[in-house]
């Protein structure tokens, strides 16, 4: 789907910078994610794409610049503030509630959009809406026939689904997916892009991905991030193209 | 789930508690009482270690400000303010919340050792302030009260302290099990798994860890009021480090990853130095020696065990088995006797009395007394016997262990469900 | 002027007490994350080892034998105990030595008593170092001192130039790293442990003939031992010498000081108010001595968790 010029901007990065002690990591960044868009960012190892991430959800604050959501700033916000604030991330490394079954997994995150974050009072078991949705998130992310097992128990392809399913769960407009099929096999891969496909419709999907496959199949644009500057932003298909890009990132794959 | 099988155990255990208790003497009254009050205080801090997975070395300042609060109370009642004697533990479970919330939201602001490193110096504060705080801790030998009667009930009786107790700690259980089928029971347990997971799903991990340790602040103050009732005494030793050591080996030897297994370690450890306490004065040893064992070879606790053999219980080929756990429970017995005689020996040897009859006896060794026998210090069976016990004792149990575990590998598929955590089971 | 001299000799040598059994407890947790609870009760078997060797054998080897009994009893600990634990994370590893804590303090009641034992140090050393103002000053606070500082010398030497120190230091910071370029860690993990360990059987050693020895030793030095860790920065071997000396100095100085915050709130005419109230205000420092550093490490575990010299947080 791609932006119509009416669209407006869901999440907008305005002159990011992050340093670490004496080492700036991410220099000046400045990118519009469309609304309803699904856009991928790129780059070397080491370009910073996981720092960017990180400071669009909250986990560190950025250094100087500013991060609007849907128009309101966000940047040094708390995670759970920006979640609330309508944005959801997964994460690299698997990053789920092991010891609970899988369908609890999803309806922490239900029960969070509910507003029954501390509810202490009733017994979440006669929560029907709560329940039906969290059984509706399983359904969608394939995973209804393990909803009673433990998340742990899960295979790794699995927990992945598991874990985009949960980003799905908070009802957030944007969603941020951390190298969602990282470690796939071929089919795996396919499946994932699929599953993303489908559980994105009508939201804005921002990514983190190494598979270029997985870029072109799925994304409306693209951004490339080297050495913490993005240096080019637009279409998959220019973005191979583009000659800047190819030296500094996709090398003699992209141009073969 | 609750089954109809469980739901009649417990209605059967409830029943004995309530039926039994008037047919018992005073002593063994009492330590019903006791084995109440350390169960809701091993539950209420089982809610912090075992359900949010914060471990707290300090929970013998919210056992003691419960108390303290119930005794001021208690004495305003004696003083003539019109307030029903059993629902004082309610001073205690508002002093509970009260301090819980400010001491809460202070120690959840670290976690992992530095969380246990802050609860235990607020205890250690509480510990070394009361004794010179004359007005609310009564100085050095603390603050008494009297029970005052109500509506006609005397409260003279051991048996009416205990049915209050067991009024006021089958309330506060049945208020931490409902707790953990509650949303935020859900979250606390997804804390306990992945505190910054939750954080992105749009909690306040913070917000959230304050009120899970008010709630057991407050119902482990219950516990502390209810022993205030109990004695209608306390004083500044109510706050020390072994208190709060206490309740963390009840809750491990019990088993902190299931709901009632602190009960089963409160139960135990308080039997225990019930029936033994007057036996050996090597009862705390023997504590540790369990705890220190159970970390080792069993660190789910009994309840653990327990709850790992009936989530399996159609999987396995009990009657393959059954030989096997009489051949282990033998070799733990033996051992069992081996440590006991070994450290009772010693233990009497070393003892105070023994040098006197040494004293008496010049400087040699004669004879001593245990277990009902005249025993020789320098006499080859005294020392064979526990050494024969142990080895033959750890051989049989070693033996029945290894076959228990080839059994163990050997039945179908888990049936674990989310309740259960995955952790080896008992014969690993 | 008498009191600042004698409370300054008494809380440094006091302080390099604490920093004895300090040194081995940061230093453990800073290369393997284990808060150990035992190990004041290393120092109090050390008392104790003292005082059973050193009664048939004499002072000088019950000094000698101790830290090497409880260096190899630590080892044990470290080789045989904790890597049972270890998959079950750090808090079932402080359980854990919490356990054997309990376990080492009742043998010791079951072995020599629940009461003090006559462990005194030997005639030789009993002598006053100098006068001051009249009064004398025992030597033996001075040796108690002396011993603390060689042993930091040597630790510090151990650390900083012997190979061997290098690999503890690569161990503690990057221990896969280390483990990678050859060097054996679990031994180096064992010898620290076993270093840790016998550094604070030392101490009992030594102390256990000045101060009392009895089963309580370990739950009193220990909670302030805990303090000195925290307040220095765990894993800072620095911070904890800086750390030790402070609460040392502190302890000497407030027993003697009548300082309240009523006289504090006086300075600026609250005083009556003050002494009115009553309760906290009214406290004078002297008897609130014990609670001092538990206020302090609480303060630093929520302010600067990283204590006065540790990096990390």
């Amino acid at each position: 789907m791609t932006a119509t010029p009416t669209t407006q901007t869901a999440l907008r990065l305005a002159a990011i910078t992050m340093s670490f002690g004496p080492i700036e990591v991410i220099k000046g960044v400045n990118l519009d994610i469309r609304a309803g868009e699904r856009h991928a960012v790129i780059g070397p190892n080491g370009a910073g794409k996981s720092t960017l991430f990180n400071l669009i959800s909250g986990m560190f604050a950025p250094t100087s610049g500013e991060i609007f959501l849907n128009g309101n700033s966000i940047a040094g916000l708390s995670p759970h503030l920006i979640n609330r604030a309508g944005l959801a991330r997964s994460f690299q490394i698997t990053n789920i509630f092991h010891r609970m079954s899988v369908f609890e997994n999803l309806r922490i995150g239900v029960l969070a959009r509910h507003g029954v974050r501390y509810g202490l009072f009733r017994p979440v078991a006669g929560m029907r809406q709560v329940n039906e949705e969290t059984a509706e998130v399983l359904a969608r992310v394939g995973l209804e026939s393990r909803g009673h097992d433990l998340a742990g128990d899960l295979t790794y392809s699995e927990q992945r689904a598991l874990e985009i399913g949960m980003t799905l769960t908070t009802g957030a407009e944007v969603i941020l997916l951390d190298e969602p099929t990282a470690g796939m096999s071929r089919e795996e891969t396919e499946k994932a892009i699929e599953l993303i496909r489908t559980v994105t419709e009508g939201k804005t999907l921002l990514m983190v991905e190494h598979d270029m496959g997985v870029v072109f199949s799925l994304c409306d644009r693209v951004s490339v991030l080297v050495y913490g500057d993005i240096i080019a932003t637009d279409t998959p298909e220019r973005i191979s193209a583009n000659r800047a890009v190819q030296e500094a990132y996709l090398g003699e794959e992209a141009a073969s | 789930m609750m089954t109809m099988r469980n739901l009649l155990l417990l209605a059967v255990a409830l029943a004995l508690l309530v039926i039994v208790p008037p047919f018992l003497g005073l002593g063994w009254q009492n330590m019903l009482v006791n084995v109440l009050i350390a169960s809701l205080f091993a539950l209420a801090f089982n809610l912090l270690i075992g359900q949010a997975g914060l471990l707290s070395f300090g929970h013998a300042a919210y056992f003691g400000v419960g108390a303290f609060a119930a005794l001021h109370l208690m004495r305003a009642i004696e003083g003539g303010l019109p307030f029903p004697t059993p629902l004082v533990p309610l001073a205690g479970a508002a002093a509970g919340l009260l301090i819980g919330l400010i001491a809460g939201y202070f120690a959840t602001m670290r976690s992992g050792v530095y969380f246990a490193l802050v609860t235990l110096a607020i205890a250690e504060l509480f510990h070394s302030l009361a004794p010179q705080l004359e007005g609310v801790f009564g100085g050095e030998s603390g603050i008494s009260s009297m029970r005052m009667p109500w509506n006609g009930i005397v409260f003279g009786s051991m048996l009416e302290v205990y049915y209050l107790t067991l009024a006021w700690v089958l309330v506060c259980g049945l208020a931490l099990w409902a707790y953990t089928r509650t949303p935020f029971g859900r979250l606390t347990l997804a804390l306990r798994d992945n505190e910054q997971r939750v954080r992105f799903l749009g909690y306040s991990a913070h917000t959230a860890k304050v009120i899970i340790f008010t709630v057991s602040a407050m119902l482990t103050a219950v516990a502390g009021s209810l022993q205030a009732i109990s004695i209608e005494t306390a004083n500044y030793s109510l706050f020390a480090s072994n208190v709060s050591a206490q309740v963390v080996l009840q809750t491990f030897v019990g088993g902190s990853t299931v709901f009632f297994g602190p009960v089963i370690g409160a139960t135990a450890f308080t039997l225990f130095s019930f029936l033994v306490s007057d036996l050996t004065r090597s009862w705390v040893f023997y504590q540790g020696l369990i705890f220190v064992l159970v970390m080792l070879y069993v660190p789910t606790g009994i309840g653990g065990v327990i709850q790992h053999h009936i989530h399996n219980r159609r999987q396995l080929d009990w009657r393959n088995m059954a030989g096997h756990y009489v051949l282990a429970f033998v070799g733990a017995l033996l051992l069992t006797a081996g440590v006991v005689f070994l450290t009772e020996t010693v233990a009497v040897l070393f003892g105070e009395d023994y040098a006197m009859v040494r004293h008496n006896a010049e400087g040699g060794l004669p004879p001593f007394e245990l277990f009902g026998a005249s025993w020789n210090p320098t006499g080859l069976l005294t020392w064979l016997l526990p050494i024969v016990l142990l080895i033959g004792g750890g051989a049989l149990l070693i033996r029945a262990r290894r076959r228990i575990s080839t059994i163990w590998d050997r039945k179908g598929p888990s049936n674990a469900t989310a309740t259960e955590p995955l952790l080896a089971g008992g014969a690993k | 002027m008498e009191f600042a001299i004698i409370s300054t000799l008494n809380g440094v040598t006091y302080g390099l007490l604490l920093f004895m059994v300090s040194a081995g407890l940061t230093l453990i947790f800073g290369m393997m994350g284990v808060l150990n609870f035992a190990h004041a009760s290393f120092y109090m078997m050390g008392a104790y080892v003292a005082y059973a060797v050193s009664s048939v054998f004499g002072f000088w080897v019950g000094i000698l034998v101790a830290p090497i009994v409880v260096g190899l009893a630590g080892m044990a600990v470290e080789r045989f105990l904790l890597p049972r634990v270890h998959a079950h994370g750090h808090a079932h590893e402080l359980l854990l030595t919490f356990g054997l804590a309990l376990i080492i303090e009742e043998l010791i009641k079951i072995f020599f008593g629940d009461f003090p034992v006559n462990y005194q140090m030997p005639a030789e050393l009993r002598f006053s170092a100098f006068e001051v103002f009249g009064a004398t000053y025992p030597f033996y606070r001075l040796f108690i001192g002396a011993v603390a500082v060689v042993m930091f010398a040597a630790l510090w030497v151990l650390l900083t130039r012997t190979r061997t120190g290098i690999v503890v230091r690569a161990a503690e910071r990057l221990p896969a790293m280390a483990e990678a370029l050859g060097h054996n860690i679990p031994i180096v993990f064992m010898f620290v442990f076993g270093t840790g360990a016998a550094l604070a059987g030392l101490a009992g050693a030594v102390a256990g003939a000045f101060y009392p020895t009895n089963p309580n030793m370990a739950l009193e030095l220990g909670v302030i031992v805990f303090v000195v860790v925290v307040v220095g920065g765990l894993g800072s071997l620095k911070g904890s010498l800086l750390a030790s000396l402070m609460i040392g100095l502190f302890s000497s100085f407030a027993v003697g000081l009548d300082w309240s915050l009523a006289n504090l709130l006086g300075v600026v005419g609250l005083g009556d108010w003050a002494r009115s109230v009553g309760g906290l205000l009214t406290l004078e420092l002297s008897s609130i001595s014990a609670t001092i550093p538990f206020a302090l490490m609480l303060i630093v575990l929520l302010v600067r968790p990283a204590g006065l010299m540790g990096e990390r947080n």
